[in-house]
């Protein structure tokens, strides 16, 4: 879909900004790359030697359509080098819904891949998810940088892969919306909210927000918080270490009002935003060209490019705006796991851990790879590439997704926790205080269990 | 509704009322035309709806409303159908017809035993039993899904074919044993007597006299349940995975991606529809007797 | 089977043989619907894990949980409107249908949606209720209606520029109003922003009108245009040569709170409010001109969600109900009917003093139907409401199964849940079964 793209000039921007902050935790991990570059063939030796005919595994992921028909294709490799046969089940929206009763009645899919951290350790507490075998376990460590590893952990035990990532820090725009106003990049937030005005005043409103799809607003947060309030803060709030009436998060919300309360600053004002999901807000920038931005992670791009855009000419993107004095980086990422103890579960795990599965995966378009083996050559355009880099060099300033880390009753359930909250502020931005009480009271609910 | 005045063919009347209260009901006649006409219409647009969407492709859904096709017929295309066709979705809708003919079948043979058994058997305790299946007419779907899943987790048939017809088959039965048994008892006694003077054992005359000369009921039961487990979503969403989810389900799972979702949404619901609407329309007597013996007794 | 061999004349079989043929039945019931029953009564004691007894505890929450209690409110809005509106809508339409002609092929169509799944259904109703006009039908058939009747041809999203230096300022109510007041023989500059200028391609360029250009002694003039360049640039608040002006805009000189002069804007923006006696006015654009469009309702916001739901929910039972009353209807003897009308009766006292009562019994059962099956409304909620109002749509049925399998994985409070809906059935249970006896005797 996405044919060869030329480099938005942000992006470079946004590559060279954070290679530039990484420069610390790049050079922690060059060695490793070294090191596991030699090792890896070993794995793929390994796995071939290792036919599963006859085998059936069954495998649930979110995705649908494309998304889906990349994964296949994923899949088929994988059959066509172990004899096993794959079948793959889409979860819908709520992943949570889908394995809930299937694990009820002792009958889960083999391999799950799981929307959000905060799902490995609610199963891992429920015994639901088997424990990695020391052959997946050694692609991991070969394979990914610790902070990736962790992620996939729970009460010490290492449950998943991460297998596929998402950069969050992105304001995609439409270009001719941008010229039309006169409209520039912005760096800054003040900056942004100053082009998005000069996009009002020019008759387009600057922003469809997706308010109907909850996690989208829950990126948004992230990325001025972590912006505005710092990593160290942003870790804490992330582990509800400091209440969400912390006045750190009011600056944050306080941010966000500066568009949510603006009325011709959204498309449809906050009652058509709340009943815009993704990627309907996508299509509403690029196929009706109603709007002028939206912001959400890289996977933009297959939306924009179905709505009729050329990704890199008609749809570009930004780097987050620096709202405070941080960078941010947000990443966010699907986490395969266990859930039966099979031969062929552990064998796919394994294989979507490893160099090669990741490289395959990797040519096809909307996806980024998280692990740090597979060459950012294999990505089928330099957008890709770029973001990919920031990934796998995560540094200092590079977080993971808040609301994903959280007990999925906060900050993954659709209508409860954080999603509800914060569409219940972007319908009242006013009220600053009331939405971080209603935070941090289910915050606080969230965290006791 | 006080506009509305007498029908036509109350000619006694009319005449008595004279002129004017014809005129009356001329005007009256017309009004009730014109507003059945409308309530008509207003019934049958958001299907026309569903219909005209699930055959024009994403860009012209997403720019222009379906009733545009009116204007423009050209905007017809039978692409979505075709994809949804090569798609996984015709597994699924193989999945609903081995749920729902089975589940069918067997609530009938089922239902129709106990029937015969509390309309023709004497037996202790009769008329308890008997209101025990009245009172779990009512009860809802939900008591069972939790204990049912432990169970099924159990056994180990969790998420198969097997367990979704089961599950309907049970929560069918008191519907079931309800509408054929009030059917049975109204069967004249003599056939019956006569049948056992003869000596017939009790199963051929089951077989043989009573389940025959109930083919009405049976056919609007069948009607019934066929909708019924061809319809739901709640059990298959519950009980079934993957490989044996239904349409329902399988269109379910297509959701969350409504505004762009439609092209695999619409026309996957008016597939989903098609077999019910042809059944409804070439059985409909005996899903209004159905629904008159299940209700109305 | 054997013991019943042979010609034994005794009428009746043995009580025995209703066993087999009972078993099957009794079986699947007793399992599948007795077994629940009371394995949930115990689990709805026990908390999420199933280890921790807590009595009582899921069904305190269930009265305390705010989402809990907007989903009971919300049953009973459903239970309170519902049953009712489509016992009253089958009513009429069972009447009505008597005097047409083409009355099978009516009752074929308002029947049909019982044959439809709830899912299809609720798909048919997404696209219904889509908030733009140019998707969803009844929006589009809203805004058309409202169209028709208040032609609205302004310039909605126009508004001057926020900052202290535009020399106009948006008033709360929507009005423009210029910051300085003027005097007769002044001109005053109305620049607004917030409209595409593609919008108004085709007008002529703005005119910037300047007292010397002749504004009369007893006139204030001015232009009111589109201070916005493509593409950026420009001067702001000031005519350039590329913008255009803003036709048809009404002005008004105000004094006193009294409007002294009215007059619309030409082609390239101008106006002159003319015959003013000397003073100081103030000049604005009422809000008429700046009339946002009518988009119709916000059908699934939280507001309107649970009304339209149950629209949907008419819209598949009103032929389940008229098909019924109007088999009651057939039972009625017309001679009664007749004979009140050559009394005199008119069709109305018909109706309510014969019709109605007559049919009462086939009434109530349509309603007490309704109403036990408005307690599990279930799919039409799961699949018609967006993520984002769920919350507020929410019923009991729904939160039960979101509550055990939707992720939270509390199969304690799932149970409570179930166990509660059950009671709420209870009365039904008991009205079906005194109905069943009463008719056997």
């Amino acid at each position: 879909m996405m044919r060869k793209l030329p480099i938005p000039i942000a992006l470079l921007a946004l590559a060279a900004v954070a290679c530039g902050g990484n420069s610390g935790g790049n050079s922690g991990g060059e060695p490793a790359v070294g090191q596991t570059s030699a090792s890896s063939g070993g794995g793929d030796a390994a796995a071939a030697a290792k036919p599963l005919d006859g085998v059936t595994i069954e495998v649930a992921a979110k995705w649908t359509g494309d998304e889906q028909a990349n994964f296949e294709q994923v899949l088929k490799a994988f059959q066509d080098k172990t004899g096993a046969t794959v079948t793959y089940a889409s979860t819908g929206e709520d992943t949570g819904a889908f394995l809930g009763p299937r694990i009820q009645g002792n009958n889960p899919p083999d391999v799950a891949i799981l929307p959000q951290p905060g799902l490995v350790q609610q199963y891992a507490d429920e015994n639901a998810l088997k424990p990695l075998t020391p052959e997946v376990q050694a692609q991991i460590d070969q394979n990914y940088t610790p902070y990736w590893k962790e992620l996939g952990s729970a009460n010490g035990q290492v449950y998943g892969v991460l297998v596929k990532a998402a950069h969050k820090s992105l304001i995609w725009y439409r270009q001719q919306a941008f010229d039309d106003a006169g409209a520039q990049e912005a760096a800054t937030w003040d900056d942004l909210v100053k082009n998005a005005q000069l996009l009002a005043d020019s008759g387009t409103p600057p922003f469809a927000l997706c308010g109907a799809s909850g996690w989208t607003l829950t990126d948004l947060f992230e990325n001025v918080y972590l912006s505005s309030a710092g990593p160290e803060n942003y870790d804490k709030l992330s582990k509800h270490e400091i209440p969400w009436t912390d006045p750190t998060v009011t600056t944050a919300l306080e941010k966000m009002a500066q568009i949510f309360g603006k009325k011709e600053f959204l498309l449809g004002g906050a009652s058509g935003a709340l009943q815009t999901d993704f990627p309907t807000c996508v299509t509403q920038v690029y196929g009706q060209k109603k709007a002028a931005m939206v912001i959400e992670a890289d996977f933009v791009a297959g939306a924009a490019a179905q709505s009729g855009a050329k990704v890199g000419e008609d749809a570009k993107a930004m780097a987050f705006p620096k709202v405070g004095d941080t960078e941010p980086v947000v990443l966010g990422g699907d986490i395969a796991v266990a859930l039966k103890d099979s031969k062929g579960a552990m064998a796919l795990l394994e294989f979507l851990a490893s160099k090669e599965g990741g490289e395959i995966w990797a040519k096809l378009p909307g996806y980024l790879s998280p692990n740090r083996n597979v060459s950012p050559d294999n990505y089928p355009n330099e957008l890709t590439k770029q973001l990919a880099q920031t990934i796998i060099s995560a540094g200092e300033a590079v977080r993971y997704d808040m609301s994903d880390l959280a007990p999925s009753a906060f900050g993954g359930t659709d209508g409860k926790g954080e999603w509800k909250d914060l569409q219940d502020f972007l319908r009242d931005p006013s009220d600053v205080k009331g939405a971080q009480k209603k935070l941090e009271a289910d915050a606080a609910k969230a965290f006791k269990k | 509704m006080t506009t509305v005045a007498a029908e036509p063919r109350q000619q006694a009347a009319g005449i008595e009322r004279g002129l004017a209260g014809r005129l009356l009901d001329r005007i009256g006649g017309g009004v009730v035309q014109v507003f059945l006409v409308l309530v008509a219409v207003f019934w049958l647009v958001p299907t026309l709806g569903l219909l005209v969407v699930s055959m024009r492709d994403d860009t012209a859904n997403n720019s222009s409303g379906w009733w545009t096709f009116f204007t423009k017929p050209a905007q017809i295309t039978f692409e979505n159908y075709s994809n949804l066709l090569t798609s996984g979705f015709t597994s699924s809708f193989w999945n609903t017809i081995l749920i729902t003919v089975p589940a069918t079948l067997l609530i009938i043979f089922i239902a129709a035993m106990a029937a015969y058994a509390f309309a023709w058997i004497e037996f202790p305790g009769r008329d308890t039993v008997f209101l025990l299946v009245i009172a779990l007419l009512v009860v809802p779907i939900q008591i069972a899904l939790i204990p049912i899943a432990k169970l099924y987790g159990t056994f180990g048939i969790f998420g198969s074919i097997v367990s979704v017809v089961l599950f309907h088959v049970a929560f069918g039965l008191p519907f079931a044993i309800f509408l054929l048994r009030n059917f049975f008892v109204g069967i004249p006694r003599e056939l019956l007597e006569a049948a056992r003077m003869d000596g017939a054992p009790e199963w051929r005359i089951f077989a043989t006299v009573v389940f025959p000369l109930a083919k009405p009921a049976v056919a609007s039961l069948g009607i019934f349940q066929f909708l019924w487990v061809w319809n739901d979503l709640l059990v298959a969403l519950v009980f079934a995975d993957t490989q044996n989810q239904p349409m329902t389900k399988a269109l379910q799972s297509q959701m969350r991606q409504f505004g762009t979702n439609v092209d695999i949404l619409a026309p996957g619901a008016f597939l989903s529809l098609i077999i019910p609407l042809v059944l409804f329309f070439a059985f409909q007597r005996y899903f209004v007797q159905g629904l008159l013996a299940g209700s109305v007794k | 089977m054997t013991e019943r061999k042979g010609p034994r004349a005794r009428l009746g079989p043995s009580p025995t043989l209703a066993v087999l043929f009972l078993l099957p039945a009794l079986l699947l019931l007793g399992v599948w619907m007795v077994y629940p029953v009371i394995y949930s009564i115990f689990r709805s004691l026990y908390d999420a894990t199933g280890e921790r007894f807590v009595g009582l505890g899921n069904y305190g929450s269930i009265f305390t949980d705010s989402a809990t209690l907007t989903t009971i409110r919300n049953n009973i809005i459903w239970v309170v409107v519902a049953p009712l509106v489509v016992t009253v809508l089958g009513l009429i339409f069972a009447v009505l249908t008597e005097r047409i002609r083409w009355a099978t092929a009516f009752k074929l169509v308002l029947f049909m949606p019982m044959a439809v799944s709830l899912l299809a259904a609720g798909v048919i109703f997404r696209l219904v209720y889509e908030q733009d006009p140019d998707k969803g039908v009844a929006n589009a058939v809203l805004t058309t209606v409202h169209d028709t009747f208040s032609a609205g041809q302004g310039y909605p999203g126009a508004r001057p520029r926020e900052n202290d230096q535009s020399p106009a300022v948006a008033q709360q109510d929507g009005t423009v109003t210029v910051r300085q007041p003027a005097r007769p023989g002044q001109a005053v500059l109305i620049p607004l922003v917030g409209l595409p200028p593609d919008s108004v391609k085709d007008a002529p360029p703005a005119t910037a009108v300047a007292p010397a250009d002749g504004v009369a002694a007893d006139a204030i003039g001015g232009t009111v245009w589109l201070d916005v360049v493509r593409g950026g640039g420009g001067t702001v608040n000031q005519v350039d040569p590329q913008e255009k002006g803003l036709a048809g805009i009404t002005v008004e000189a105000v004094s006193d709170g009294q409007v002294k002069a009215t007059t619309e804007t030409a082609a390239d923006g101008t106006f002159h409010l003319t015959g003013l006696p000397a003073g100081s006015y103030t000049v604005r654009l009422p809000q008429s001109n700046f009339a946002a469009p009518f988009n119709g309702l916000t059908w699934l916001g939280p507001t309107l969600i649970t009304p339209a739901i149950i629209g949907a929910y008419i819209w598949v039972w009103a032929g389940f109900a008229m098909v019924l009353i109007a088999a009651g209807l057939s039972a009625v003897p017309r001679d009664a009917l007749e004979a009140a009308r050559i009394d005199g009766a008119t069709e109305w006292q018909v109706f309510r003093r014969i019709t109605v009562p007559l049919l009462a019994p086939v009434l109530l059962v349509v309603f007490v139907t309704m109403v036990i099956n408005v307690l599990k409304v279930f799919d039409l909620v799961f699949i018609i409401a967006p993520g984002s109002v769920q919350p507020q749509a929410n019923v009991i049925a729904l939160e039960m199964w979101r509550v055990s399998f939707g992720g939270g994985n509390n199969q304690g409070m799932g149970s409570a849940l179930a166990i509660f809906l059950l009671v709420l059935v209870v009365p039904f249970m008991i009205f079906n079964i005194r109905r069943f006896r009463r008719d056997e005797r």
